[in-house]
């Protein structure tokens, strides 16, 4: 990363510039293969040369650290984490459920904190540890937290759910799990189109106050 | 969301001059707005630069005030032991903004900067002189039930989302920023600006320029203080109107006042007159009427804002109540 | 051996709790293909006229984009040309435009184009690079500018008998000749039903003739039989997988463009294509309660009798579908009045269709009725649970026949009891706390127990365990926790030793979930499928062991690795040996209602809301503190899921109580409230600690269960409690939804 030094960074200046770069590159090739080539094959030509050359172009590297397992990545900057998460590591259990940091239900910890993920781009993550739902849980053994949810029910559809456990254990080591009222306002960042709020509530309640460690 | 440069500096200077060269540029340091306005096409910068490296966060006494590193989170500046204690109305403010993810990713610089709500500037389709200078102003005869009762044009009645500025607006605070001609300070109540002709410019920031701190003078509104947030649903929403109050008592008698509001206008509405009002005036409801009814000199509704007229000074009145009561 | 716990009735745990909490649970937009690819869809920006051209160029040339598809360039879907039903006549629910067939535009937001792409940034990027141009026609899109228009739905002009037609018994429109009458209009906004998990597919060409969909909807084998059709292909050709659905609540019951079009576009690509609509896109591309104004005029008599009701009711469809719902179908029925008179009808908008959500019309049409009812009781200085007492129906007002069964008065009692309605004042705004006034308000709600026709597969497995399919979906209710139970019950089997695999259209025959019926109509399958292979399995051993010749099915138990005699402990076959017997295939049964109980009796799930509400006096800020919903829905298999299912229909009832609203500017014909930021759902904040209680008697004729339903009751009377608790505490009668806090102030 060119840190201090814009000039140097290897990623492109922007869509203009790659429109013509791109259009100049599909026309070269298709000149050069067209005269010999079945039309297929030049479209598939055209397009893998393309790509690996806007891919050198558009990429940027990076390192972060995701449930423990440390990731060294090449992503396009414009990539959030959500969809860094979900697309290209599959770990699709970060869920989107509107994608401007409306809903809650693509919450993961970064360094411990809960963040939106749908909002932050991934190579703003650089270096940081990421720990997402599917690193909650110790092993086969579940978290307190998830422990909870099933016991509680705190859950339908259970689209929103890993979002709603990464918020309510967020919830607790942030100490805003003090009493009813403060639960609901300090879990408000998380929507349950299927009501099940007031057996979320239960769940972190029963965490809280089982002190279990989270 | 468009392709772009992107850009990590660690160093202010590395910052300011990478902006000052592009004017196609943007800071990015939260993200929580400018993504989301990226994603539906309404910005599509060429090129970010990420300031979230510097280092900006510290929160720290100094002399008479308060200075917050305009990278200090939301979340983290509500909570702070220096805030609670010396500015609990920007304590409260805060918490009733956004979410608490959000309030971890938001910074106290990105949330001055924050743009309007107006569902007309969030759509590309539709008109909209903020996005799109001379496209025309779709809440004028729109939907225009969250917009502005003061200091609207015939350009713009949009408001200014956040929570936070109202209650920095109130508290006299003052915007620190750096940029390529040196460093400068930008009273809080110069640093957002009326749309006028020129809705596209929300703030007095220069081309180039850095949010580097903001500073709130130390005072007597310590322990009298509220903000009155009143929304559609219990939390995680957008003010239809609020209010920051702080009053300073001697017993029963205002000694000092300071009073703003948010989701009226195109800034944080700061009310002189109505805190003039208020001083030297026994801290009662009729007091507090008289004040909100001074507050709403000059408002002016649309056809579905109205209710604001009443909501307001309602907000006023309920804001100093419990601020005085507290 | 000891037999197992009755698990009909236990609050077991969700059976898959596990995956939904540890981030496993797949959701169409998450199966991981070889080759995926990416669409996006772009939409009008015009309401209605004509597509004169599409520029793509840009779009095309950019990085990583693989087709750009519009009606210029789609290719040919076989099924869009066949000759359907008479052109003249208007389409009914369940044919949905064709995609890419036209240049028409019929709403905003439609979609004109697809853009694939091999990342989601690069197909979201080129899509903002399709431009469409335009030749404009004027459009309507406001339903009270177009009430004039309304007409009575095709489907009642063509039968007299169908129940959208007027209704009548008594004398017409008697309540304006009443003594004691009142006539109000309500009004029910645009709601949308935004499930969390945005809809989602992922399309996948298997062969030409073979394509599989991993699809958002709450019906896998109505979804196959579009899709099979649109194609041309063999319905076995088509496989539609829904293992998991992020809430639905209506939203998946038809078949939507961005389907087809991401269809279109996998055969194009030759590729797998996943496509997500956004949170903006969910407001147009797929359906919503549509906006309905109602009048309501009752009638009574000073000592509490209701001596007429007239309830009419229009509500907004599309162009090219005439969506309808029963609206007035609970004032026909719900309370005695020897005159009742009903009027339904639409009106056609340049819009996307409505689509059912969640206790559908019902729900719109009980916020007038209760409404109404408390108004009434309001006028004649009568408390409203005393008022309805009064008019309480013994036996079906409408059909003229009995109930099925009915214990509405003991969910008013259980819940007037919980909410402490003894403290509610008759005169409004008699109490207060601090700065906020306080009411109470009740609502009923009713839904019919439908109970419809279903398979169910069944195999025993070697390990001893039973293994169930159905193409049964599970939008949130916990259906395949549901039957498990109903299995265990039946096969006297620990739940832990029965799977049941749901959500695919292989599986066996399911409807559609909705309508409150999975429980009613898959339930008893499941249950004639457990005996179906009891009898099976007991046949089988008589070949090895004589003492399961001379016994009934009723008494085979399984144990740990044999099959084993109730009260014959020594007559055992292992496992092993009877599956060397068979092919170890599936025994599949059909279970359909039995004989003619639904002609006989009305059949009814009820429920009745209770809400105690806090108003602020300066700010009009409403907090509901209390809401207890109490529910006549026959046997409960499962208290905990079930009492869940209430809670979150009560939560549902204060979005569409106090903030849902979606806005169109006419002007443009396009939504304003695009996102969560404007179309606002009840958070955390919103809720309080919802109390539920069931009555939990089941029913002697709707199914062998007893069961009734619950999804539809949970919701339907919420928002008129609500409503009914803001006016005990301010006096304010608002016949709007949403009431939100400007309407309070004025």
């Amino acid at each position: 990363m060119a840190d201090d030094n814009p000039e140097i960074n290897p990623a492109e200046p922007g869509a203009s510039h790659n429109e013509a770069r791109r259009t100049f590159l599909k026309q070269s090739s298709l000149l050069t293969a067209m005269t010999f080539t079945p039309g297929p094959i030049v479209q598939a030509a055209a397009a893998q040369f393309d790509e690996k050359v806007a891919a050198a172009f558009e990429k940027v590297p990076l390192k972060l650290e995701v449930n423990g397992v440390k990731h060294k990545l090449s992503v396009e900057p414009r990539t959030t984490l959500l969809d860094l998460l979900r697309e290209q590591l599959h770990l699709t259990g970060t869920k989107k459920g509107c994608d401007y940091g409306q809903c809650g239900a693509c919450t993961v910890h970064v360094d411990g904190n809960r963040i939106n993920s749908c909002l932050t781009l991934a190579v703003m993550q650089e270096g940081r540890k990421i720990t997402t739902i599917e690193g909650l849980a110790n092993g086969d053994n579940l978290h307190p937290m998830q422990e909870a949810f099933v016991k509680h029910d705190g859950f339908q559809c259970g689209y929103c759910t890993p979002g709603q456990i990464m918020s309510a254990v967020a919830c607790i080591r942030e100490g805003h799990a003090g009493s009813e009222g403060e639960i609901r306002e300090f879990m408000s960042g998380n929507i349950c189109r299927c009501g099940a709020y007031s057996n979320i509530v239960a769940a972190i309640q029963e965490v809280k106050n089982g002190g279990q460690k989270v | 969301m468009n392709q772009f440069q992107y850009v990590r500096p660690t160093k202010q200077k590395a910052a300011i001059d990478a902006l000052a060269r592009d004017a196609n540029a943007q800071f990015i340091a939260g993200g929580t707005n400018l993504i989301d306005l990226m994603k539906r096409g309404v910005m599509a910068p060429q090129k970010l630069i990420d300031i979230n490296r510097l280092p900006l966060t510290k929160i720290e006494s100094q002399n008479g005030s308060l200075r917050i590193g305009a990278l200090a989170l939301n979340g983290p500046v509500a909570e702070d032991k220096l805030v609670l204690e010396r500015q609990p109305l920007l304590a409260q403010a805060l918490s009733a903004g956004a979410s608490p993810q959000l309030r971890n990713m938001a910074t106290v610089g990105g949330n001055m900067l924050q743009r309007t709500r107006c569902p007309y500037f969030y759509d590309t389709a539709l008109p909209c002189n903020k996005r799109e200078p001379g496209s025309g102003c779709g809440a004028l005869e729109g939907f225009n039930r969250m917009h502005a009762i003061f200091g609207f044009s015939d350009k713009c009645i949009a408001v200014h989302p956040s929570d936070m500025s109202v209650a920095l607006v109130a508290l006299d605070a003052t915007v620190l920023v750096s940029g390529p001609k040196g460093d400068r300070r930008i009273p809080f109540n110069d640093f957002h600006r009326l749309p006028g002709d020129t809705p596209q410019r929300d703030t007095n920031l220069e081309q180039g320029e850095l949010i580097t701190a903001v500073e709130v003078p130390d005072g007597p509104f310590t322990k009298h203080v509220h903000y009155q947030k009143v929304r559609e649903r219990a939390s995680y929403a957008f003010a239809l109107v609020s209010v920051a109050a702080a009053l300073s008592l001697d017993g029963n008698t205002i000694k000092d006042a300071r009073l703003a509001m948010g989701g009226v206008a195109h800034k944080p509405w700061r009310l002189t007159d109505a805190e003039k009002a208020l001083i030297g005036k026994p801290a009662t409801e009729e007091t507090f009427r008289q004040a909100a009814t001074v507050a709403m000199q000059g408002a002016k509704a649309f056809e579905h804002n109205a209710y604001k007229l009443k909501m307001a000074p309602n907000a006023i009145i309920q804001a100093l109540k419990t601020a005085a009561a507290a | 051996m000891k037999t197992p716990e009755k698990q009909i009735g236990a609050r077991m745990n969700r059976v898959d709790g596990r995956q939904k909490v540890t981030g496993a649970a797949t959701y169409s937009a998450e199966y991981k293909l070889p080759g995926i690819t990416y669409a996006v869809l772009v939409g009008s920006t015009i309401t209605k006229g004509r597509i004169t051209s599409i520029d793509t160029k840009a779009a095309e040339r950019a990085p990583g984009v693989l087709a750009v598809i519009t009606h210029f360039n789609s290719p040919k879907v076989p099924g869009f040309d066949t000759a359907g039903k008479d052109p003249s006549q208007p389409a009914t629910v369940g044919g949905p435009i064709k995609i890419f067939k036209d240049d028409k535009i019929r709403f905003n937001d439609q979609p004109i184009a697809i853009v694939v792409a091999d990342s989601l940034e690069r197909a979201r990027f080129a899509a903002g690079l399709v431009k469409g141009q335009y030749a404009q026609e004027k459009h309507q899109t406001n339903l009270e500018a177009n009430k004039a228009q309304a007409f009575l739905p095709t489907s009642a002009k063509k039968n007299p008998k169908h129940p959208m037609n007027d209704y009548q018994r008594g004398q017409v429109d008697a309540y304006k000749t009443g003594a004691i009458k009142l006539e109000s209009e309500y009004v029910v906004p645009t709601e949308v039903h935004h499930p969390m998990e945005m809809q989602a597919i992922t399309a996948h060409w298997e062969a030409p003739d073979r394509l599989t969909i991993y699809d958002k909807t709450q019906g896998t084998m109505a979804t196959r039989r579009d899709f099979a059709r649109e194609w041309g292909l063999p319905e076995e050709n088509v496989k539609v997988i829904a293992t998991y659905v992020g809430g639905a609540f209506g939203n998946a019951l038809h078949s939507w463009q961005h389907e087809s079009a991401a269809i279109i576009a996998a055969r194009v690509v030759n590729r797998p294509v996943k496509l997500m609509l956004t949170r903006e896109q969910m407001f147009t591309m797929v359906g919503y309660r549509p906006y309905t104004w109602q009048k309501l005029g009752m009638s009574a008599t000073p000592d509490g009798k209701i001596t007429a009701i007239t309830h009419e009711a229009i509500g907004q469809t599309s162009t090219f579908e005439e969506f309808t719902e029963a609206t007035l179908a609970q004032t026909r029925m719900m309370y005695e009045s020897p005159n009742l008179t009903t009027r339904y009808r639409i009106a056609s908008l340049d819009v996307n269709s409505p689509i059912w959500m969640r206790g559908p019309g019902e729900a719109t049409g009980a916020f007038a009725l209760e409404s109404a009812m408390d108004e009434m009781a309001h006028l004649l200085n009568i408390d409203p649970l005393e008022f309805r007492l009064r008019n309480y129906t013994e036996q079906d007002p409408e059909k003229n026949r009995p109930w099925s069964s009915k214990f509405l008065k003991e969910c008013y009692q259980l819940g007037a009891e919980r909410v402490g309605w003894n403290k509610r004042q008759l005169k409004p705004g008699s109490l207060r706390d601090g700065d906020w006034l306080v009411g109470y308000g009740m609502g009923v709600g009713t839904f019919g127990a439908h109970r419809g026709s279903s398979k169910a597969n069944i195999r025993l497995l070697p390990n001893g365990t039973v293994l169930l399919q159905s193409a049964v979906t599970d939008i949130g209710p916990g259906t395949a926790t549901a039957m498990t139970q109903i299995a265990a019950d039946t096969l006297g089997l620990a739940p832990e030793k029965i799977k049941f695999e749901l959500g695919n259209s292989d599986f066996a025959q399911a409807p559609t979930q909705g309508g409150s019926a999975i429980v009613n109509t898959v339930g008893p399958a499941v249950q004639e499928a457990c005996l179906a292979l009891k009898e099976k399995l007991r046949t089988m051993a008589a070949s090895s062991n004589a003492a399961f010749a001379s016994t009934e099915k009723e008494d085979v138990l399984f144990a740990d690795g044999y099959l084993t005699l109730n009260g014959n402990p020594n007559a055992r076959v292992p496992f092993a040996d009877l599956l060397k017997q068979t092919d170890g295939g599936f025994v599949t049964v059909e279970s359909k209602p039995q004989g003619d109980a639904s002609k006989s009796f009305s059949m009814y799930s009820f429920s009745v809301h209770f809400a105690e509400v806090r108003v602020h006096v300066l700010t009009g800020e409403v907090r509901v503190s209390k809401l207890v919903s109490c529910a006549d829905a026959g046997t409960i298999v499962n208290e905990k899921t079930a009492g869940n299912q209430m809670k979150g229909g009560a939560v549902g009832g204060i979005g569409m109580a106090l903030m849902e609203h979606a806005v169109i500017d006419d002007r443009f014909g396009r939504y304003i409230t695009k996102d969560f930021a404007d179309y606002h759902v009840p958070v955390h904040a919103d809720s309080p600690d919802v109390q539920v209680a069931f009555v939990n008697k089941p029913d002697p004729h709707v199914n062998a269960l007893g069961t009734k339903g619950i999804g539809e009751i949970a919701i339907i009377g919420v928002a008129p409690a609500i409503a009914n608790a803001i006016f005990n505490a301010t006096g304010k009668r608002l016949r709007e939804l949403p009431i939100t806090p400007d309407k309070l102030l004025v």
